[in-house]
């Protein structure tokens, strides 16, 4: 599903250039469950926008379904957003004054597809909020909220879902509820990355890629054992500063 | 489908923030409401001025003193345009081209009957005037040569001053008092309206002769209005006149003399008044004009505070699949919305200006005429694209990455 070959990007800061990632190898296979974590700064953000074809590359490949797309023009990544990518974020990002409906609805419009509202309704009941469908954004709580946005990720039925600290913003019950869902997704057959620095959340995917400097420093599956550990919080060492809250 | 999709978008964008969205159509709404009443005002003046030509008909023409001049500076008018020269003109074996010929003196007077008075043009002329435009007598008769030959003190009512002096009280044979000379009234014209520039209901034409020696105590004529017999014939008439007037006033164009007297046909005093109205119209068109450029700027303004307000908005879209295009879409969209808006209700408003000034000053005449709508409209949706095109770019080339990350 995603091919990463020496994937290098950097940043001109001022006068110094910033190594945001550095020559990162990473495979992800089609249904899988992968967490990527780290500190603030380790990369993990570059890595979600370079995976979620936000931005490109400074040198490196990327294949996504076997297709080179590190190169692509803007018009081609948005085509391959819209069709091959659902990205939830951690503030949710739902357009305020609209009801959750219409907000589901805005990936279909620019996807140009027909039957708007029949695959919006039917993506608002994936996530199990069919009966809010006409409430405005500040009318439901964090959970739903977010559950709207994954609904809305969700309309184009798109192979990968791409989350940045999806919990982020919501109490740990909300978060689990979340975390679950995402599960199910999985469960569904979707591609699922989840981008966050708390090893608890990373600790639900299959398989965590941990980050540190624009390099990757350890990539494993998720067995008991590991889970027991990052769920303990044992690494807390090498996590450093990362519970930065609130970041994007 | 999907425009109308992209429409609905647009909508939601500007009820979001509904006042900032009014603020902006307000500009518009200035703009295209000026466009209208002063495109109303010019068609209206310049219908009453082809109104006003067409009153005096296309075979008129009218001869004036002309300015003398001394060692280069104006001096006043010639003062030798006189009674005989008009009759010399009307007759056919002198001028057979001139079918007739109305000598003028004319002045503001008040006219008294018993208690009440009023302000009136005194028209001094002579049997032709009626005649010459078609201007009839609702009761009684017209001034005749004879008044004119014997200098009589009779006088012949417009419909209006007949209306202020008497009322509905009969005014044949009653005795008015125009600068204190008693007059009899001998007529009263019918409702008319305006003959040229002048409005004749409120006139009084009192037999040229007296008006000259016991009115006003000129010795001179201001103009001699004259109707070639078709119009066809104005050329060769205007020849006549010039041939006419030259020799009774003996002058000698070879021997390097002036005229001293000024003819104007219809068509070239229409040509005159054309050129001020010209300058109107860019005056006026320069105003509407202007206001549609502030009304611009207002929208450019507005869109580029909700851009950057919209920032993260965009990034979202961007990430949930949204080209460039479409963001670029949406904005113009929306430029477009707030102008078509702000054009309709700017009609709306131009209709009651125009409706205002006319009443209000009762001078202006208007006409709205219905190519002044579509073309106002057109001018608000291409001022609120024009306006809305650099935001939306602004917009489009955003990059997601920073948008997303914008707070």
């Amino acid at each position: 599903m995603i091919r990463i070959e020496k994937l290098t990007k950097l940043y001109q800061m001022g006068d110094s250039v910033v190594r945001a990632l550095d020559g990162v190898d990473l495979h992800i296979r089609k249904g899988e469950f992968v967490s990527i974590t780290g500190a603030s700064g380790s990369g993990k953000s570059t890595m979600m926008h370079l995976i979620g074809c936000l931005d490109r590359p400074t040198s490196g490949a990327y294949l996504l379904d076997n297709q080179r797309v590190d190169q692509l023009s803007d018009r081609r990544l948005a085509r391959i957003r819209s069709t091959y990518i659902g990205f939830v974020f951690q503030t949710f990002n739902l357009l305020n004054r609209t009801s959750a409906l219409e907000n589901v609805a805005v990936p279909l419009i620019y996807a140009r597809r027909g039957g708007v509202r029949a695959h919006a309704r039917s993506s608002l009941e994936r996530v199990g909020l069919s009966k809010r469908a006409h409430h405005k954004p500040s009318e439901l709580s964090g959970g739903e909220r977010q559950r709207v946005a994954i609904a809305r990720a969700l309309v184009n039925n798109p192979p990968l879902l791409l989350a940045d600290e999806p919990t982020g913003n919501l109490d740990s019950r909300t978060g689990e509820q979340i975390l679950e869902l995402f599960h199910e997704l999985h469960r569904e057959g979707v591609t699922i990355v989840l981008v966050t620095h708390e090893m608890a959340v990373a600790a639900q995917a299959q398989r965590v890629v941990r980050m540190k400097d624009g390099v990757i420093i350890e990539d494993r599956q998720v067995d008991e054992a590991y889970k027991q550990e990052l769920l303990a919080d044992r690494l807390k060492g090498e996590r450093g500063g990362g519970a930065v809250a609130g970041k994007v | 489908m999907f425009i109308v999709q992209i429409f609905m978008m647009a909508i939601r964008g500007l009820r979001a923030n509904l006042l900032r969205s009014l603020l902006a159509t307000l500009g518009v709404i200035i703009g295209v409401g000026a466009v209208i009443s002063a495109m109303s005002i010019l068609e209206g003046t310049q219908r009453d001025i082809v109104n006003r030509f067409e009153s005096l008909g296309s075979e008129t023409i009218t001869i004036y003193p002309a300015t003398a001049k001394s060692g280069g500076r104006s001096v006043g008018m010639y003062q030798t345009l006189v009674v005989e020269d008009a009759d010399a003109l009307a007759d056919p074996r002198i001028c057979p081209s001139i079918a007739a010929a109305s000598a003028e003196v004319s002045g503001m007077a008040s006219i008294k009957n018993l208690g009440r008075n009023t302000e009136a043009t005194v028209l001094g002329t002579n049997s032709s005037y009626a005649d010459m435009y078609s201007y009839r007598v609702a009761e009684g008769r017209f001034l005749t040569r004879d008044d004119v030959a014997s200098e009589q003190k009779v006088v012949v009512l417009g419909h209006k001053v007949a209306e202020d002096l008497f009322g509905h009280a009969p005014a044949l044979n009653r005795t008015v008092k125009i600068m204190s000379v008693s007059f009899r009234v001998i007529g009263i014209m019918e409702r008319k309206g305006n003959i040229g520039f002048r409005n004749v209901d409120s006139q009084v034409m009192v037999p040229v002769t007296t008006a000259m020696n016991r009115l006003f105590g000129i010795r001179f004529l201001h103009a001699i209005a004259v109707k070639a017999v078709s119009p066809s014939q104005v050329e060769t008439a205007m020849a006549e006149i010039k041939r006419e007037l030259r020799r009774r006033h003996n002058i000698n164009i070879r021997a390097g003399k002036e005229d001293d007297f000024m003819i104007f046909s219809q068509e070239e005093q229409r040509r005159q008044v054309s050129e001020v109205t010209t300058i109107f119209e860019i005056v006026l068109y320069s105003i509407a004009g202007i206001s549609l450029v502030v009304g611009g700027i207002g929208i450019m303004n507005i869109m580029l505070v909700s851009v950057t307000e919209r920032t993260r908005e965009i990034g979202v879209r961007m990430a949930v699949g949204a080209q460039r295009w479409d963001i670029l879409r949406q904005f113009l969209i929306e430029a477009g919305i707030i102008s078509l808006l702000g054009g309709g209700f700017g009609v709306a408003v131009g209709f009651m200006m125009t409706d205002l000034l006319e009443k209000t000053t009762r001078v202006i005449e208007t006409y709205t005429a219905p190519g002044v709508i579509v073309y106002a409209l057109i001018m608000a949706i291409l001022t609120g694209l024009f306006s809305g095109i650099y935001p939306a770019y602004k917009a489009s080339r955003l990059d997601p990455v920073e948008a997303l990350r914008y707070e």
